[in-house]
């Protein structure tokens, strides 16, 4: 791991999911001059959370079925009235859009017999969620492919580059070489996701995550180390999980109108929010979970014997085909039939997410974040509930800004001092002093998640959560990794402790309970808008993160 | 083993190999697929849909059967 090698491009891509591919193919439209790169971890035809496929965008301003005000209306009861309206705004206004280029580029919308997209409701408000069926990703991939922009796929990004107080590139390593390279250019947007493997699954099973496992908070880190500010980590999400089966499916079932039942077959949300019932915002309902669990009625499941059975066959060819064909083997050996058998669900793992949660870079209404020329798209951006529709249009935007902007050709910085301190890193790791695998490692610090840090909170939890990772820290960097790979899941595993730490830091900070379960504070268990219907910001400070609301 | 590769069927093609998104799977010195970090698997079946001659299929672990 001792070579390097430097790439000048104008404009860095750090993650080919759906907010970087789309990206990159707006700025090459825009301007086929461009030196467009992108750098992914894995590969960019099914990498990110998107990358199996997805079966809707939750999030589209249909016209004719809603408003851009309806819909920021209706993000804003989700966000418990804690979000920057203006990107909500956008990503109302360009959805649209964004679903008429995909359906150009050959994803499917299933239509009504009248001829309509199908709009369902998700939302606790309003109808913003349209079908969609086709393989998204590798969609992309052609697109991107097809423009001639250059993709360094297996190229985890361990580091920005900076040249006074601007972004200056993002140094990878070569997991096929181990050779590190700079990519250097005057803009980089950070587009890899949010943080998955925060709390530690029921399963035990450190990749059995709710959310895209491989996306672990990297981008988090790597931004607020360069000196950008990161909001929402008080908004620790769990979310409704198929018992023993990895990944997402509940906003399938509550749009197709599923209920949600306990062990006695009540359809409990009647006693939690009577109005909204499945469709209360994600964490009144997983808080109403809670209390049933706790109360020994579980356990909790979806059940699907009330729908008709052309919306079950929907519902099972929205997930078998076009989001997690592997959820079709595991319902045959579970002996789940839909029509006749509920799917028993459990509470994932806490997670950290800008897409389906709070939590993200903060930028401003083009994506830039305070440092200038680093931006941020997708899950790794506060674009709370932005889901898909978003990464896309916040990728669009971003991409516009940078075209308008930059000034063509290298930024002629030279990152040595950054491969440099890069190599003593990994010399470090390859002595492995602490004699810990990375695993154990991980295993520890999300166990003490889910004890101290997972909600319900209270002050007490969260100082004994950073009290007991405190040391972790100075740890970590002496953990093994012999291999590029190894590397890549310590640079992983350093960037969950990282978010945890953020987590921990917000929820102090936010003395009052919010967000239902996300942020329930059993000291503060009363919600204070008077006080804090407004952002934490944490901030880069000279002696540790600095915790202050945001300045209006 | 979280997959059963039939290296019957098998064509060394090492699409699984270059899709997979967790870096799981590797090719042996004849390119024969297997898994060298087992343990990164999240089950999201992007090697089962990649195969052409489809030979993958996903088996779930104990923990999670």
């Amino acid at each position: 791991m001792n070579r390097w090698e430097t790439v000048q491009a104008d404009f860095v891509i750090v993650g080919g999911g759906a907010a970087g591919t789309m990206a990159a193919i707006r700025a090459k439209e825009l301007n086929p001059d461009m030196e467009v790169v992108i750098v992914e971890k894995a590969e960019i035809s099914r990498s990110g959370a998107a990358g199996r496929g997805m079966d809707a965008l939750n999030n589209v301003v249909v016209p004719g079925h809603g408003t851009v005000e309806e819909y920021v209306e209706a993000v804003d009861i989700v966000a418990d009235g804690v979000l920057q309206p203006d990107i909500t705004r956008i990503i109302g206004e360009r959805s649209f859009g964004i679903l008429k280029r995909l359906e150009q580029w050959g994803c499917r919308f299933p239509r009504t017999p009248e001829g309509d997209y199908i709009v369902n409701a998700f939302h606790p408000k309003g109808r913003f969620l349209v079908e969609m069926r086709g393989d998204l990703k590798k969609i992309l991939a052609r697109e991107v492919s097809s423009l001639g922009i250059r993709v360094y796929n297996r190229h985890p990004v361990l580091d920005l580059v900076k040249s006074g107080t601007r972004i200056a590139g993002a140094v990878a390593l070569d997991l096929g070489t181990g050779v590190l390279k700079a990519f250097l250019a005057p803009a980089v947007l950070l587009a890899s996701g949010g943080a998955a493997r925060i709390g530690l699954p029921n399963t035990g099973y450190l990749h059995g995550t709710f959310d895209c496992p491989w996306c672990n908070g990297e981008a988090y880190k790597l931004g607020f180390e360069a000196g950008a500010s990161l909001t929402g980590f008080e908004y620790t999400c769990r979310s409704a999980m198929t018992r023993d089966f990895n990944g997402p499916g509940q906003s399938t079932f509550i749009r197709h109108g599923a209920w949600l039942v306990n062990g006695l077959g009540e359809r409990f949300m009647e006693r939690y929010d009577p109005q909204r019932m499945e469709r209360a915002p994600a964490g009144i309902r997983m808080r109403a979970m809670m209390e049933e669990e706790r109360a020994g009625r579980g356990p909790i499941a979806f059940s699907f014997r009330h729908l008709p059975s052309k919306v079950i066959e929907m519902i099972e060819e929205g997930i078998f085909e076009a989001e997690r064909p592997t959820m079709r083997a595991f319902f045959r050996r579970r002996g789940i039939d839909l029509k006749r058998t509920p799917v028993e669900v459990v509470m994932s793992e806490v997670y950290l997410c800008g897409g389906h949660g709070l939590s993200g870079l903060v930028a401003d209404r083009w994506g830039e974040t305070s440092v200038q020329g680093l931006f941020a798209a997708g899950d790794c951006l506060a674009n709370p509930y932005g889901f898909l529709a978003g990464a896309m249009v916040m990728g669009e935007v971003v991409a516009e800004r940078v075209v308008e902007r930059a000034a063509p050709g290298p930024s002629g910085h030279d990152a040595r001092d950054r491969i440099d301190r890069l190599r003593r890193a990994l010399e470090r790791h390859g002595k492995g002093r602490l004699g810990v695998s990375v695993r154990d490692f991980e295993y520890k610090f999300r166990r003490l998640v889910n004890e101290f840090l997972a909600p319900p909170k209270s002050e007490t939890k969260l100082r004994r959560f950073l009290h007991l990772t405190e040391p972790m820290l100075k740890d970590q960097e002496d953990l093994p990794a012999r291999d590029p790979h190894e590397v890549m899941k310590v640079f992983e595993a350093k960037a969950g402790l990282f978010c945890a730490r953020m987590a921990a830091e917000a929820s102090l900070f936010r003395t009052e309970s919010r967000f239902g379960l996300y942020h329930q504070r059993v000291d503060y268990p009363e919600k204070n808008d008077a006080q804090w219907k407004t952002r934490v910001i944490l901030s880069p400070g000279p002696e540790g993160p600095v915790v202050e609301k945001e300045r209006s | 083993m979280n997959l059963l590769i039939d290296l019957q069927c098998c064509t060394g093609c090492g699409a699984c190999v270059e899709h997979c998104p967790g870096h799981v799977l590797s090719q042996d010195e004849e390119g024969r697929p297997y898994e060298r970090y087992p343990d990164d698997c999240w089950y999201c079946g992007v090697c089962e849909t990649e195969c052409p001659a489809q030979c993958i299929s996903l088996l779930f672990p104990y923990l999670i059967r």
